[in-house]
């Protein structure tokens, strides 16, 4: 490990948190992002790039960063790895055609070095379709119970409504000061 | 002075058997004075107008790339990572010329050590090379210059002392 990673390790607070957001194309990460900032979500185009918001809630400042999810831009992930307390997975539930690209994906992060020590947290996203997986189905088509690495969580939730975001967020800030204050 | 027989000595200790041996039996008044030796060529790099110049060519090279809006482009990030393997490199090189024995991994794990006591300017400069939003603003800081929709004010991105 290079000096600067080092610094960037060390430099971490104690209430500051470092969270990327990943996940399949359309399954709405900017627009939980967004919804978790404010802003309008009316708007939202498929994101090329990356986009970065630092929440605060509870007292605990989160560095959210979101990166396109699109097939081509997938290789690149691995650039955002270094530093993460937290991935959240954000799964299209009414997407069935996709939920096995999904879980092959979720799965093959999984094993990255660099997560190892992440908490994960899944949302089960767009519930207010008529269509949508309930978030235990999602559970079991992704197989999230053979995970046995990381800390993990499914939470059934809508970014349009807003529905469950936080209850996600809340377990997330536990379960990773959980882990920092207990390694201090 | 202490001669740097016995430096080299202690280093050998840290930097060969790394792993084997607990660092904090061997942390030692010469390890100490060899810490604060290193920093005080730390700060003698982030002076050296060596240094502004690789910045500023580093700038040079990609400020074309950047665009002031909401969304990041993936090359940012590749840039990013470039521009803190260069400094990395470059203050590396320099205490490796600067001290005799030097060893980066030893180093790094008294900072590790020390984690509660890197206070003070150079830490602060050398964390904000760490952070992508200082960088990316640094680089729009260049580009306004560059498009001259703001007066070049000596780039702000010198390291001056206090």
């Amino acid at each position: 490990m290079g000096l600067l990673t080092v610094l960037k390790k060390l430099k971490q607070k104690e209430k500051e948190m470092r969270i990327l957001m990943l996940g399949l194309d359309n399954a709405g990460k900017t627009t939980i992002l967004k919804r978790f900032n404010g802003e309008d979500i009316d708007t939202i185009s498929p994101t090329l790039g990356f986009n970065i918001i630092t929440l605060e809630h509870r007292g605990f400042k989160l560095n959210v960063w979101d990166v396109g999810g699109q097939k081509s831009l997938r290789s690149y992930w691995r650039n955002y790895f270094e530093c993460t307390d937290g991935l959240i997975w954000v799964v299209d539930s009414a997407d069935k055609r996709r939920l096995l690209d999904c879980k092959k994906e979720l799965h093959q992060l999984l094993d990255e070095e660099r997560l190892a020590g992440a908490t994960l947290l899944v949302f089960a996203n767009k519930q207010d379709l008529a269509g949508a997986l309930s978030f235990e189905e999602i559970r079991d088509v992704l197989d999230l119970t053979s995970i046995k690495t990381h800390h993990w969580q499914i939470v059934g939730c809508s970014a349009v409504t807003g529905s469950h975001l936080l209850e996600g967020i809340d377990w997330l800030i536990d379960d990773i000061s959980a882990r920092i204050f207990s390694l201090d | 002075m202490t001669s740097p027989q016995r430096y080299s000595k202690g280093l050998e200790n840290l930097c060969i058997e790394d792993g084997d041996v607990d660092p904090i039996n061997i942390i030692s008044g010469q390890e100490s004075n060899m810490f604060d030796e290193a920093i005080g060529h730390i700060e003698d790099v982030l002076m050296d107008p060596k240094f502004q110049d690789l910045q500023k060519s580093f700038l040079e090279k990609y400020w074309n790339e950047f665009e002031d809006s909401e969304e990041n482009k993936l090359v940012y990030m590749e840039i990013f990572k470039e521009y803190t393997d260069v400094v990395e490199k470059f203050i590396e090189n320099h205490l490796i010329l600067s001290m005799k024995d030097f060893c980066m991994e030893s180093f790094t794990s008294q900072l590790q050590e020390r984690k509660d006591e890197l206070e003070g300017e150079v830490f602060e400069i050398l964390f904000t090379f760490t952070d992508f939003l200082v960088f990316k603003e640094m680089f729009l800081d260049y580009k306004a210059v560059k498009e001259g929709r703001v007066e070049d004010l000596g780039l702000n991105i010198h390291v001056t002392s206090v």
